[in-house]
């Protein structure tokens, strides 16, 4: 047992591999994946700042412009109303559609639409802009749906399926495989250059995304917020992403080892992760998304894109205590490693048949 | 035998197709060429040596170590191999130094060794270079380097003078026989017949996946005794000579010269051929060299392989 000399192999393969991860072009797309929904939160967050900014300027140009909200009852006449709206410099739209007349207005606290049936109001909705916390409950259902289940997932096909596969195919793996060491060493360094790598991906990308969901709101609600349990859930959240990465790399790692074709393993867990919800509670507990689930910070609502006859189907397991779940995930890669670097072990050259 | 490679019965096969088939093998220090045509399985045995492939059957040894102990074997085997394909965005440099550092060196000694062995192959000035932009020769010469930086006492080398510019080509000889004078096992594999003689101690003669002949050049050529051997006499009276010779019937045919100055002989025998001459030579005759003409690896290679493949 030579530790000092297989760490420092250790060390030495991931600086070898890590950068080499990071910015291999073969996985470009792994950054699109993880900056996808940076993107369209960005988009989201410029049309807020963009919202906030308006009702602002109502508030300072019509500063009574609450009344005539306070004053919409059912049935109140189109043209009382657009009086009321004139009375008090409170900017509106005003348009027919077939039978129906309608009316656009914002007090500074909310939108609203007024729709009015032969002149009588018949319906009043209020467009508010999102809160915070509506914010913070739909980002939960992004991470878990979105981030978690896809750009993770792929983004950890992408990256450690290549770290054996990818030198096979590049027909560079000899150059390890030369060396005075152990294949299991082997394996532990590039497992090692791949989380880094993918953690440093998909760690900032979480954090760009989280500052691009707050950015929007007052300063002072996300003081509150962030002092109030916030900075607890973007560490929480962060943990989460680590935690995938150890997960899903690992299965992908011993997939590349495995397997040829990474598309068949990748397609198989991805049918497993998603049926996840729809499994029995036993078996639910064999999947990585699960432990993952457990761990994060907001519960996510139910995803909008399951028909309700299936939802009926669902039935979330009882998440496990955040310790446990962490260990297991912990626990699922080390057994998977394990398994991986019996392969290693039995791993050959033979690049003509790749 | 631990100072041996040791192959005992061995064999490979990659699904139905043969790599190679029952080889025992004892192959002691020096330099030892593996020589066959294509496809004869020359790469299979220095993979199956390096544990980049495993055997089917059969045991390996490398100087007392399995090849599935790279911890111990690559402290003392190299090997450069004909893949022509390398770790992205390295430099020469960064591909002998990084490989150092694997084997577990410190900063100071890697860089030390790497330079040197950098300056042995004369590349001294490209190492800073990405390997990605150097020609064949170059990418050659940056493979022997990086097998060879650790200094190890076994060398195994995949076509090591293939694209080596005639300095360097002797100077890597220079090192193999360095090394091998060391008491360094040198394994080359090589289908350039004339370089192979000029260098191995000993030949592996491979054909379809099995060991044809091995051993000392002579001793494999005095093996194969359905061949006569063909010696070129230079001498004062070549015509005396053949009609003294072709008296007994070891002798199978003799061609006189152009000049008039020596003859190609042809026996069966050997010995009574040499016992004759010495006879000769104290009957008048003035002998100024006798020379084996086929006792090389192309004639080898012609007797028991055939003419397919072998570069001359």
């Amino acid at each position: 047992m030579n530790f000092p000399l297989w760490r420092t192999q250790v060390q030495r393969i991931v600086a070898l591999e890590w950068a080499k991860t990071l910015f291999s072009r073969r996985g470009l797309w792994v950054y699109a994946l993880a900056l996808l929904p940076a993107l369209l939160l960005g988009i989201k967050s410029y049309a807020e700042q963009k919202r906030y900014a308006e009702l602002a300027a109502i508030v300072e140009k019509a500063p009574k412009a609450p009344e005539v909200t306070n004053r919409l009852r059912t049935g109140i006449a189109s043209d009382e109303v657009a009086n009321l709206l004139r009375e008090r410099n409170v900017p509106f739209q005003r348009f027919q559609r077939g039978k129906r007349e309608f009316i656009l207005y914002s007090d500074g606290v909310g939108r609203f639409r007024l729709i009015f049936r032969e002149g009588k109001m018949a319906e009043k909705t209020n467009l508010r802009v999102a809160s915070l916390g509506m914010d913070i409950q739909a980002y939960a259902g992004i991470f878990q749906f979105f981030y978690l289940r896809l750009a993770i997932f792929f983004g950890c096909v992408g990256i450690f399926m290549n770290l054996f596969r990818g030198e096979m195919m590049d027909q560079s793996l000899h150059f390890y495989l030369l060396s005075p060491m152990r294949r299991e060493v082997l394996l532990m360094g590039k497992y090692l250059a791949g989380l880094l790598a993918a953690i440093l991906i998909f760690g900032v990308s979480f954090l760009l995304q989280y500052w691009l969901l707050l950015s929007p709101h007052p300063n002072q609600q996300v003081s509150e917020y962030l002092s109030n349990g916030g900075w607890g859930h973007v560490a929480q959240y962060l943990g989460v992403v680590a935690m995938a990465v150890v997960g899903y790399g690992s299965v992908f790692l011993a997939a590349g080892l495995f397997f040829r074709n990474p598309l068949i393993p990748a397609a198989v867990m991805l049918m497993w992760e998603g049926a996840n919800w729809f499994l029995p509670e036993a078996l639910q507990k064999l999947s990585v998304i699960y432990y993952l689930q457990s761990i994060c910070p907001v519960v996510a609502p139910p995803n909008a894109d399951i028909p309700e006859v299936l939802q009926l189907l669902a039935k979330a397991a009882a998440p496990t205590p955040g310790p446990l779940a962490v260990a297991g995930i912990l626990a699922l890669a080390a057994a998977i490693l394990v398994l991986a670097s019996r392969a290693a072990r039995r791993l050959e050259i033979n690049y003509s048949s790749e | 035998m631990t100072d041996r490679i040791v192959f005992e019965d061995v064999s490979r096969f990659y699904g139905e197709v043969l790599g190679v088939n029952k080889i025992n093998l004892s192959i002691p220090p020096g330099i030892t060429s593996l020589v066959g045509p294509n496809a004869s399985g020359k790469t299979t045995l220095m993979n199956l040596m390096t544990g980049l492939v495993r055997p089917s059957k059969g045991k390996i040894l490398v100087r007392g170590v399995r090849p599935d102990e790279p911890e111990a074997l690559f402290k003392l085997l190299g090997y450069a191999t004909q893949f022509d394909s390398f770790p992205r965005g390295l430099t020469g440099f960064q591909y002998v130094h990084s490989s150092l550092l694997l084997n577990g060196m410190a900063e100071q000694e890697a860089e030390r060794k790497a330079w040197a062995a950098i300056e042995r192959v004369n590349l001294v000035e490209a190492a800073k270079r990405k390997v990605d932009a150097y020609s064949k020769g170059m990418r050659q010469r940056i493979r022997l380097a990086q097998a060879i930086a650790h200094e190890p006492v076994v060398m195994v080398l995949d076509e090591p003078l293939n694209g080596l510019d005639p300095l360097v080509r002797s100077e890597t000889i220079a090192l193999f026989r360095e090394s091998a004078a060391r008491g360094a096992h040198v394994l080359v594999s090589s289908h350039v017949l004339h370089e192979v003689d000029m260098i191995s101690d000993q030949v592996i003669l491979l054909a379809n996946g099995y060991v044809v002949a091995e051993g000392a050049i002579r001793g494999v050529r005095e093996e194969i005794s359905d061949k006569p051997l063909e010696i070129v006499v230079r001498c004062d009276q070549p015509a005396r000579m053949a009609a003294a010779l072709f008296a007994h019937d070891h002798m199978v045919e003799a061609r006189l010269h152009a000049d008039g100055l020596g003859l190609m002989l042809k026996t069966k025998s050997p010995s009574t051929f040499h016992k004759q001459l010495n006879r000769l030579a104290l009957d008048g005759i003035e002998i100024e060299s006798v020379a084996p003409a086929d006792e090389d690896v192309n004639a080898l290679y012609e007797y028991l392989i055939g003419e397919e493949g072998g570069t001359k």
